[in-house]
């Protein structure tokens, strides 16, 4: 059942357009993440469902109340949660007065806020901390406070923006798993910003990739990987080859495209409902799905002989950039090959890994 | 370490030495001599605070301290929240106008406030013409009086350290407030007010201890009974009593401890709650709010309001300047250009001399600043930290304090004080941290990797100073020049001790026009005068160095 509902939701900023009429849902309990590049709107979406930005036009609907059409709801009745990006812990204030804000402003009585605060706390892990001020705080205890905040309420949705991005690399993925198995554990529906791919595939239930205003893709991480919608999602999730060429063949459920150099390569994975012949498409692989031999094996399909033109060790595995017919191709193989630069070899495309996008 | 910079240390360390250390430890020392004998002892300090008179005067500054900053505050808090939150149209206009009081002389201030709210003043002859009071009414004369115009004075102070912290606030520090369940009224209490504490108190101790300093306003407004006050007129005029004037010193060194202390202890509290530090990703106009019409049209009104206070300055001044005989009437009605005929032409060393010390001190600024600001922030010569401790703890010194101690310290021994070289060399001292601030500032500023560059291409330390450092830092100097020559222009505090005939400045020349009574007009003009320089100053430090004041004053609000 959708909890939160975004129906057409448009913003802009002067003339720049930083939400392109969306709709989006998220389920109850489920951790959706919006990922996107920098400027995409996934930022302003979540301000929208904050209510610390106002759309000009659409609604948010939270457990099935809108938020902007019937009177606008000021953030202070939404009853949200959110972690900011710097989270913006207020300095002034101890750890334990930081968390208790919200709890005080409901006036419940101090026994009460006591426990539910040291409850909290102690889930972030920063029991005993509580009499601290942030500032002799490090990085991450700041960050986990900032958490802390957000929850103890129990807060009908959780709204993170990029909570992560100021920490260093260590850390971050280990709070990814903190933040998931917490906000699992407490059942709460949460919309998570991050233009992190690794991040977002870790954290998420579902995914919703948006560019320039637009929400492009929406699906779990799996299917994101595995079947990208456009260039875009494929190009911004993980790593991926493009080889440009045109639809020669189409047949039930597999095509042959055709590279520059009148290469054939056979593509399973498709929209056959937009396919036509001579479309221009590209064709995605990910550098881990393509197989290396040192002989042709067999008359396969897709088998292409290219030159090793540069090796990268990158310590459980390694990176050859094939040079086949002046297409530069990126393939991970297994860290004990022993191919050297300027050797030549042959590369297998699985025909079901091979995605045809237009 | 450079045999260089510990030479520039040297040198710097004894013109402090000389300059600061020594008369100021002199007025120290003095103030518990013993009146007729040889002896050292408490006896003054016991006289001071068993006079009741002295108490009382005591009382009154401290009472004037705490009313002209509560003042300001309550005006100063909305006009920040306005200048720092709101979208308007003309804000930086307002702003220029607002915060013009900074730069010109209170004392030019409180002369146009006589003119218009004296007893015979605008206002009172008009009320009495309409027949709507028979008698004049005192606006003016007395506590109230001071607490007005020390406050117009002071508001910029205020309103730039409050409406910087408001600025300084990193958003979503205050939206968080707001997801939480804060909004309005609650938010600003509990998160904006508090994070803006350590702002607002860099600007309140500049106003609580005006009154501990400024002695000439008070004697304006016919009162006498405030410490810098009491001191000057000991001082100035009782020298001969012993009595008088050993309370005189006193009170010089009570109203500098208590500024010096109280300016230490806001330091201390300030560092240690730098709260701005601690969050990242600050935009640079902090949170603006678009307002309703409403709100709008409030704000507008609001900053009209004082705008029109600010503005009367240079008006009645301008009036009476180009008049005469503005006596008994509303409004002059025989213009004159006779004023400006005694000031350019009959004695025209008054204008002289201010350009001439005010240039000279300048020149002492910025022999002295400049290697000093160099060697605070680039070098580590041992005791550079406690060489920039003092100079800034020159802030907080009364020019009273400078005066005085000038006046006994190069006397006998260093008779410094019989050549005119005095003059320049006290308004240097006494603005010493200006200009060091803004080559300080500006320092910091510039990556200290484009003078490595240069070091590594085979310049010398000096070279790549005269080839790199300097004109890069120049934007940042010539603001600080012109400040400081603003400040040396506008001096009294200091001067009026110094000064033997024919060493006249301009301020000088309007205090003692005033002084001598029936003068006003050539008084007017010569504080008409000097706002006029002064404004022109300012708008070629504002073609350079971009918005007159924050580039000149810094976000950290005033004297800091």
């Amino acid at each position: 059942m959708a909890f939160i509902k975004i129906e057409n939701l448009f913003k802009k900023f002067g003339t720049m357009v930083a939400v392109n009429h969306i709709d989006l849902e998220v389920i109850q309990g489920e951790i959706l993440t919006l990922l996107g590049p920098s400027g995409c709107g996934k930022t302003t979406t979540l301000r929208c469902i904050a209510g610390l930005e106002r759309p000009d036009e659409g609604d948010v609907l939270i457990d099935g109340k809108p938020m902007f059409s019937k009177g606008f709801v000021p953030p202070s009745q939404r009853e949200i949660g959110m972690v900011f990006q710097n989270y913006a812990v207020w300095p002034h204030l101890r750890v334990f007065d930081n968390v208790a804000y919200g709890l005080k402003l409901q006036r419940l009585p101090k026994e009460e806020i006591k426990r539910r605060v040291n409850e909290v706390l102690e889930s972030v892990g920063l029991s005993g901390l509580g009499k601290r001020y942030p500032g002799q705080l490090s990085g991450g205890q700041q960050q986990r406070v900032a958490l802390a905040r957000a929850l103890v309420r129990n807060p009908k949705v959780l709204l993170l923006d990029e909570p992560l991005s100021n920490l260093d690399a260590k850390l971050r993925e280990r709070m990814r798993f903190e933040i998931k198995s917490l906000v699992r554990r407490m059942n709460m529906t949460s919309v998570y910003v991050t233009h992190d791919q690794a991040e977002a595939m870790v954290i998420s239930d579902r995914i919703a990739v948006m560019e320039s205003g637009n929400i492009v893709q929406v699906g779990a991480p799996e299917e994101i990987y595995k079947k990208p919608a456009n260039r875009f999602v494929a190009d911004f999730i993980g790593t991926t080859n493009f080889i440009p060429g045109e639809i020669a063949e189409i047949r039930e459920n597999q095509i042959y495209v055709t590279t520059e150099f009148g290469q054939k390569i056979l593509c399973k994975v498709f929209d056959s409902a937009t396919a036509v012949p001579d479309q221009k498409v590209h064709v995605s692989i990910r550098p881990e799905d393509i197989e290396v031999y040192a002989e042709p094996s067999g008359s396969r399909d897709n088998v292409f002989k290219g030159t090793i033109m540069h090796r990268a060790y990158l310590g459980n595995f390694l990176n050859f950039f094939v040079n086949v017919d002046h297409t530069m191709i990126r393939v991970q193989v297994p860290y004990h090959l022993r191919q050297k630069e300027g050797e030549e070899l042959y590369l297998y495309l699985n025909p079901e890994k091979c995605i045809a996008l237009p | 370490m450079s045999r260089g910079n510990l030479l520039i240390s040297a040198i710097l360390w004894s013109v402090v030495a000389l300059f600061v250390i020594y008369p100021l430890s002199f007025l120290m020392i003095e103030s518990f001599k013993i009146a007729g004998t040889d002896r050292y002892g408490l006896q003054n300090y016991i006289d001071f605070f068993k006079d009741p008179y002295y108490l009382k005067t005591f009382g009154n500054t401290l009472l004037l301290g705490v009313l002209v900053l509560a003042t300001t505050t309550l005006v100063g808090l909305p006009l920040a929240y306005i200048l720092a939150r709101y979208r308007l149209k003309g804000k930086v206009l307002f702003t220029a106008l607002i915060l013009l009081p900074i730069v010109l002389p209170a004392y030019a201030g409180a002369f146009a406030l006589i003119v218009l709210f004296g007893k015979m003043g605008t206002i009172n002859l008009l009320l009495m013409d309409w027949g709507l009071i028979s008698k004049p009414i005192n606006f003016v004369f007395g506590l109230h009086g001071l607490v007005f115009i020390q406050a117009l004075h002071l508001l910029p102070f205020i309103v730039l350290s409050i409406s910087a912290g408001f600025t300084n606030i990193d958003p979503s520090l205050e939206e968080a407030a707001e997801v939480e369940g804060a909004s309005g009224w609650k938010r600003f209490l509990t998160v904006t007010l508090p994070l803006t504490s350590p702002n607002y108190l860099a600007g309140a101790v500049i106003v609580f201890l005006w009154p501990f300093t400024d002695w000439l306003t008070p004697l304006i407004f016919g009162q006498q009974d405030y410490l810098p006050s009491i001191a000057y007129i000991n001082i100035a005029y009782h020298f001969t009593d012993m009595h008088r004037k050993y309370m005189g010193i006193v009170s010089v060194v009570i109203s500098s401890l208590i500024c010096v202390g109280i300016f230490l202890a806001s330091k201390t509290w300030v560092e240690k709650k730098k709260y701005t530090a601690l969050s990242k990703g600050t935009t640079l106009e902090g949170r603006i709010i678009e307002t309703g019409l409403f709100t709008k049209v409030w704000a507008y009104a609001y900053m009209l309001f004082i705008a029109v206070f600010v503005l009367l300055i240079p008006i009645v001044l301008g009036l009476s300047a180009f008049s005469r005989r503005w006596v008994l009437q509303p409004f002059p009605s025989y213009w004159t250009l006779d004023n400006f005929r005694l000031i350019f032409l009959e004695t025209p060393i008054l204008l002289k001399n201010s350009f001439v010390f005010s240039a000279v001190a300048l020149l002492f600024g910025v022999t002295f600043g400049l290697p000093a600001a160099y060697l605070i922030t680039r070098t580590k010569v041992p005791g550079k930290d406690t060489l920039d401790f003092v100079i800034t703890l020159m802030l907080a010194f009364p020019g009273i304090a400078v005066g005085v101690s000038y006046l006994l310290a190069f006397w006998e021994g260093i008779p410094l004080a019989t050549h005119w070289i005095i003059m320049p060399l006290s308004l240097f001292i006494r603005r010493l941290p200006y200009f060091l601030r803004m080559a300080h500032a500006s320092y910091l500023q510039l990556d200290v990797s484009l003078e490595e560059a240069s070091e590594v291409s085979g310049a010398g330390k000096f070279k790549t100073f005269i080839n790199i450092s300097l004109p890069l830092l120049l934007k940042g100097v010539f603001v600080g020049l012109v400040m400081f020559f603003i400040m040396a222009f506008q001096e009294i505090s200091t001067a009026i001790f110094l000064y033997r005939g024919g060493w006249e400045t301009l301020p000088i020349g309007i205090y003692l026009n005033w002084h001598r009574g029936m003068e006003f007009g050539i008084a007017g003009a010569m504080a008409f005068l000097m706002i006029v320089i002064i404004f022109v100053l300012l708008l070629i430090v504002a073609r350079i160095g971009g918005g007159i004041l924050g580039a000149a004053w810094g976000s950290s609000g005033g004297k800091y």
